[in-house]
């Protein structure tokens, strides 16, 4: 995991938000939605695996239940907002849950190390998809008023605020002691220690953080859909997506869950026009190519390259 | 009454599948130290074997089980081969990760390659005593279960046989203790690690044929028995095979119970639950022994 | 027999080996000595193919030893028991022992080798269906012993084989060393019983911070002032 210099990174986290200033003029340039739509789920895709890298590339702990706080703040989200509560405060309410029920079940889980932390969050993700599933097992739909009102530029917008936010983020966490010392965890837990710094207290900030975005998206999402299953947010892919989009990227960098993610949208839509399912082959196959072969993903490529030529 | 019994005599048949699914899982992590989440799909891929050698040879499944047992041992083969061989030569702590993400990897793609080739719809195996029961007191025990549950015995019986008597069975015991030691007395410690693989995933191809007889196969089962073998894991420790399928069998039960007591829904928490306070409660010695 | 040119070893960026230059001769006993962390069981792992050198020659009977696999090393003679004897808890004496028999060379020679271990160490012969982990550390260190021997080496090397294990039992297993070397198997022996160590090498080499500080035969060591006062204590210096 090659992190990037502090002027990179900044370099990164300017070029990044001016993109998405940019993306802000679209629904003026082409109010079309299938644009909107297409660039909706890259938006999202970006915060997930933005707030996925948080935990997983800066603090070094795999969670591979992360759906389950995309999914806890899409269903407090849903019912508050179709119960009457103003959107923002609904999806602020899902992201406070989420980042609760992290912080509940986090001193626990991180007395488990390295693979054991992610199988045990794997296991977590499934029980709460499943209780869900038991308990609401029918489709959530919105009511017609609703759908009558329904108007996707709003959805567009929240959407940028967020992968914005969690890019800001980021580049704010990689600057800090904060991230430094969630970085030292990453290296060596018990040598981070040895040298002061609080490693419960890190990791459990970093899940906060991390949590708390996916939560806000998960509101996101619930805003978004007009009809899914509960326990569908819930579901291990989200998590998945995310971990491929940033490892792919660059697990550990501000660019690359960025990169990933409009790499793997992109993909994923043009594939899937043919083949169901075919982006998971590739981006399978891409993903143990790059564990194997380029721990840093494509940004460190990239990086590689530019030295190179650089020379 | 019987009611309960005979949903827990059901959660025995099925329990000797996960013991089966998590015999493979546990030889390749006690052995390698390498965690292969993509074992629940590798016990997919032997449903899909076990499908089209019934289709095309016309076997009996069971008898099916002669083709795919060596079958799956050479996709083993060429799984480490390809993949797994660069994982073991990290240190322990990275070869855990890694593996863990590679397997990863590997899952989504055999997923989505199933899917490619052979649909995402379910497929089972119907065989011409699918229907038989034998009934015994006021239980009726179906014949295909029954027999799932010796063969997947019989499996694991032999596995014990051969890790006690064969000399690379206990070359692969050894290297799973102490791989340094394991090098330091001659054993070829690359040599062990391929034969584990590959005898990992026979015994998931195995898996894969019974799963499919006794209830489906589809591109998606995958992680559901990759987490139920790792639930059987953490429950049995690493070691001792029959220990892992006796484990199995206590996780059917046990599910089946709760499904009696809960409704049927909380079937799967139930294990996953257990899981999670077992590897919390211990989570450092869960996988030791 | 073995002979190493300056030879080169590091973990990470921390240099262990720098540059040392030693051999042992057919039929020998050599001690190698030296303070804690001086890179004496580096030099051991390294010579058994557990540690990839960084520069430098290992080299036995002639051939070099730096392109082979551990398990090939075993197979061509060179055996190692190394620091904390490393049984295989989980099994018998008997499956320990057999599985020193592994590699080919010494497949031929198993049930020969059984006896000789046995012979060596008639205690074993008894608690051969014990399980490794119940026995005492004296007796796993036999087993150890017993092991490495089961390869059928020419040359045999014990990385402080002493440890942890009464004084009444490192006789015996010095006795069993001397024992083994009488049959023609040279012993390269790291020890921090520096006593036991010279009274039963032929010749002894002392590693200091990576490098060969002092050489020659064990007798003249034994009287050196330096050994004397780091090794052996002002106990001994009094003596």
């Amino acid at each position: 995991m090659n992190g990037l210099s502090g002027r990179r990174e900044r370099w990164w986290a300017t070029a990044i938000l001016l993109a998405l200033g940019l993306l802000a003029l679209l629904p003026l340039a082409a109010p079309r939605d299938d644009v909107l739509n297409f660039v909706f789920l890259i938006l999202l895709s970006i915060t997930m695996a933005q707030s996925w890298n948080i935990v997983a590339g800066y603090a070094g702990q795999v969670n591979l239940g992360h759906a389950a706080f995309f999914g806890l703040g899409a269903l407090v989200a849903r019912i508050l907002w179709i119960g009457g509560t103003p959107i923002a405060l609904a999806m602020v309410a899902g992201a406070a849950t989420a980042t609760a029920f992290a912080l509940l079940i986090g001193a626990a889980a991180f007395r488990l190390r390295g693979a054991y932390f992610a199988i045990g969050t794997l296991a977590l993700g499934e029980i709460l998809r499943t209780t869900v599933n038991n308990v609401l097992p029918e489709i959530s739909t919105l009511p017609a008023r609703t759908i009558a009102g329904y108007r996707l530029t709003q959805r567009y917008y929240l959407a940028l605020a967020l992968a914005a936010l969690s890019v800001l983020a980021v580049a704010a966490l990689a600057g800090s002691r904060l991230g430094l010392g969630m970085r030292a965890i990453r290296e060596d837990e018990e040598a981070a220690e040895a040298t002061g710094v609080d490693a419960l207290k890190l990791k459990l900030t970093a899940l906060a953080l991390s949590t708390g975005l996916a939560g806000l998206a998960g509101g996101l999402f619930a805003f978004y859909h007009i009809s899914y299953y509960p326990s569908h947010p819930f579901g291990p892919h989200w998590t998945f997506d995310a971990l491929l989009m940033t490892f792919i990227g660059g697990v550990g960098t501000l660019p690359g869950p960025v990169l990933g993610a409009v790499l793997y949208v992109v993909l994923k839509e043009y594939v899937a026009l043919r083949w169901v399912d075919f982006h998971l082959l590739i981006f399978g196959a891409l993903f143990i190519a790059i564990v194997l072969l380029l721990p840093g993903g494509l940004v460190q490529a990239a990086e590689r390259v530019r030295r190179l030529a650089g020379r | 009454m019987n009611v309960l019994e005979q949903q827990l005599l059901l959660g025995l048949f099925i329990g000797g599948l996960y013991g089966l699914a998590a015999a493979g899982l546990s030889l390749v992590f006690g052995v390698m130290k390498v965690l292969d989440v993509a074992h629940g799909e590798l016990i997919m891929l032997g449903g899909y074997m076990t499908v089209f050698v019934v289709a095309f040879v016309g076997l009996d499944p069971f008898v099916a089980l002669l083709l795919v047992i060596p079958l799956s041992l050479l996709l083993g083969v060429a799984l480490y081969w390809g993949l797994f061989s660069f994982v073991v030569r990290a240190d322990e702590e990275t070869r855990v990760k890694n593996s863990l993400l590679i397997g990863f990897g590997l899952a989504l793609a055999l997923h989505a390659l199933a899917v490619q080739l052979w649909t995402a719809d379910e497929r089972s195996i119907v065989t011409p005593y699918a229907g038989a029961v034998i009934t015994v007191g006021e239980l009726s025990i179906p014949l295909v279960r029954l027999a799932s549950l010796a063969v997947a015995f019989a499996l694991i019986g032999g596995l014990h046989l051969l890790l006690a008597r064969w000399r690379w069975g206990k070359a692969i015991r050894a290297t799973a203790e102490d791989w340094q030691a394991a090098l330091l007395t001659g054993i070829d410690v690359r040599r062990a690690y391929l034969l584990a693989f590959a005898i990992g995933t026979g015994l998931a191809g195995a898996a894969g044929t019974l799963v499919t007889v006794g209830y489906s196969v589809s591109p998606s089962i995958g992680l559901e028995w990759t987490l139920k073998a790792l639930i059987v894991v953490v429950l049995a420790g690493l070691g001792s095979m029959i220990g892992t399928f006796v484990g199995g069998l206590l996780l059917g039960v046990a599910e089946a119970a709760s499904a009696a007591t809960f409704g049927g829904p909380y079937r799967e928490v139930v294990g996953l639950v257990i899981f999670v306070v077992v590897l919390v409660v211990r989570p450092r010695g869960l996988f030791g022994r | 027999m073995l002979e190493i040119r300056d030879l080169q070893a590091a973990y990470g960026d921390i240099r262990v080996l720098d540059g040392v230059t030693l051999t042992v001769g057919p039929g020998e006993i050599v001690a190698l000595l030296g303070p804690n962390g001086a890179g004496k069981s580096t030099l051991l792992n390294s010579i058994a193919g557990l540690l990839r050198p960084r520069a430098g020659a290992v080299s036995f009977e002639g051939e070099d030893l730096g392109r082979l696999h551990a398990h090939r090393i075993v197979d061509r003679g060179v055996a190692l028991v190394p620091e904390g004897r490393r049984l295989f808890g989980g099994m018998t004496v008997a499956e320990n022992l057999e599985l020193g028999a592994f590699a080919s060379r010494a497949r031929a020679t198993k049930a020969a080798g059984l006896e000789r271990v046995f012979a060596l160490f008639p205690d074993l012969r008894e608690r051969r269906r014990q399980l490794v982990r119940a026995l005492s550390g004296g007796q796993q260190q036999m087993v150890a012993v017993g092991r490495a021997l089961m390869t059928n080496p020419k040359l045999l090397m014990l990385d402080e084989p002493s440890l942890g294990i009464a004084p009444r039992l490192v006789r015996a297993i010095m006795d069993a060393l001397a024992e083994i070397n009488r049959g023609g198997v040279a012993v390269f022996l790291v020890e921090q019983n520096v006593q036991a160590a010279l009274g039963l090498a032929h010749r002894a080499y002392v590693l200091e911070s990576g490098r060969i500080a002092l050489q020659g035969p064990a007798a003249e060591l034994l009287r050196d002032p330096h050994v004397r006062r780091a090794y052996l204590g002002p106990l001994a210096v009094r003596e």
